[in-house]
């Protein structure tokens, strides 16, 4: 299991939204850079970063701030938002992003996530938002009548890394996970799983080490994180423990 | 596997359907072709055709009468992510908008307007109508092992306006009619043409047939 600390940036500044909703952001770091050193410092082993001004454009918006972090930071970073064609997925794997997660694009152009993830193997996820189990595309704005396994289950035996699945409802709102929906999800494909979306505190981490989640891969922690809700180390030591005794 | 042409009142629907089911019959595993006005068969169809010949509102009009058909549509190719091929006015109807008399809104999965054709030679008439060779922009699967170029074969068009895209990499072929004509569109799961490829013989059944065997 590993725990991803989230930094979403919104006009080069690290923000949290409610529901996706733009018009909700708290800004919570102006400098994107200096969070991403202190998930660093916490020790924090792999950085999940979005671009929301990139989700809605339709390309990358952030680029600046997202080059950046990867020269202030070791730690692999997995960034989404605007990724939508195969140059942009080659350009960023060869900045150092250590893979790409392509959301709307995996809907739209399904050939795409097959083409790239059979190009770099290992270094290509799919982000599926969804909204009463149906998913959402361009920066969520519009919904689908599509399922999150319909859409998963295109891309079995291609070569994707991952399945980022968020539950938009609870996203942001520190509700916990939705890990019913998420579970159900990861067990019916062979492709890994990491939940998303309403990660509120020391009892979501513990759930995730639980046997009945053992399909999961990992779980992105936002808000949480960032307001104090969840003690990064205490979190990280649950990990390392669960780790130790498997 | 189902292949639903959409019957709107567009002229070239039968002809458009006897090619599909021509290029079907070729195949290994041979494709069903269902001519259809109801959006549920769309919706399920594993592929979709809009064909359509005639003024871009009058075609978009005609679709809309269709209730739901265009919802069933958008919501099979964008989010079902089913392949789909506009022909002619149904390739035009891909754009933001239609400016062919009136400014009509288009479907928007092909940024772009669809603007009067100006060949710079007096002697080009408008309508173009004729048969006239494609070079390639962008290569698609749709476009492999087809004859383009100024020695390829030929695609048959008429039409006096075409898709102006805006973004280069929208565009696949293009042809020369006194300067550049959209001939081939394609994004994501969507592919249109301007010329009639029911109308262009083998070119066009090969062309047909790629789609046909496209699996995105």
């Amino acid at each position: 299991m590993i725990l991803f600390p989230a930094i979403d940036l919104k006009n080069g500044q690290c923000v949290r939204l409610e529901q996706g909703d733009m018009a909700r952001a708290t800004v919570f770091n102006l400098d994107p850079v200096a969070q991403a050193r202190a998930f660093a410092a916490q020790g924090f082993e792999y950085l999940h970063v979005v671009d929301l001004d990139g989700a809605f454009a339709g390309k990358p918006m952030n680029a600046h701030a997202v080059e950046a972090m990867l020269k202030a930071i070791a730690m692999p970073v997995q960034l989404g938002g605007g990724i939508r064609d195969l140059d942009t997925v080659e350009a960023w794997l060869a900045k150092g992003i250590a893979r790409v997660i392509i959301g709307t694009a995996a809907v739209r152009d399904p050939g795409l996530v097959k083409g790239a993830a059979r190009k770099f193997a290992g270094r290509v996820a799919v982000g599926l938002d969804a909204r009463d189990g149906k998913v959402a595309v361009e920066g969520w704005a519009e919904t689908s009548q599509v399922t999150a396994l319909e859409i998963a289950q295109r891309f079995e035996d291609v070569g994707v890394a991952a399945i980022i699945f968020t539950d938009i409802a609870r996203d942001g709102l520190l509700k916990g996970l939705n890990l019913d929906a998420t579970i159900e999800l990861a067990e019916r494909i062979s492709i890994p799983v990491i939940a998303s979306g309403g990660l509120a505190s020391i009892d979501d981490v513990k759930a995730l080490l639980a046997p009945r989640a053992q399909k999961l891969a990992g779980a992105i922690a936002g808000r949480a994180l960032y307001d104090g809700r969840l003690d990064s180390s205490a979190a990280l030591a649950l990990i390392r423990n669960a780790r130790a005794a498997a | 596997m189902s292949v639903a042409i959409i019957d709107y009142g567009s002229g070239n629907l039968h002809s458009a359907a006897k090619a599909f089911e021509r290029a079907s019959r070729s195949m290994d595993a041979p494709e069903k072709i269902v001519v259809t006005r109801d959006p549920e068969v769309v919706f399920r169809a594993d592929r979709i055709v809009l064909p359509g010949v005639g003024a871009f509102a009058d075609c978009r009009s005609g679709l809309d009468a269709l209730d739901g058909m265009v919802e069933a549509m958008t919501e099979a190719v964008r989010n079902k992510a089913r392949p789909f091929f506009g022909i002619c006015v149904g390739m035009q109807l891909m754009a933001t908008r239609g400016k062919e008399h009136v400014t009509t809104d288009g479907f928007n999965w092909i940024a772009g307007d669809v603007e009067k054709i100006s060949p710079r030679e007096e002697n080009l008439k408008i309508p173009h109508m004729g048969w006239n060779t494609l070079d390639m922009i962008r290569e698609h699967p749709v476009l492999e092992r087809l004859a383009l170029g100024p020695k390829g074969r030929h695609a048959y068009f008429v039409h006096s306006y075409h898709l102006n895209a805006t973004n280069e990499a929208d565009v696949l072929a293009r042809a020369d009619y006194g300067g550049p004509v959209t001939a081939i569109v394609g994004k994501d799961t969507a592919i249109g043409t301007q010329f009639h490829p029911e109308k262009s013989q083998r070119f066009g059944l090969a062309l047909i047939s790629n789609f046909l065997k496209w699996k995105p």
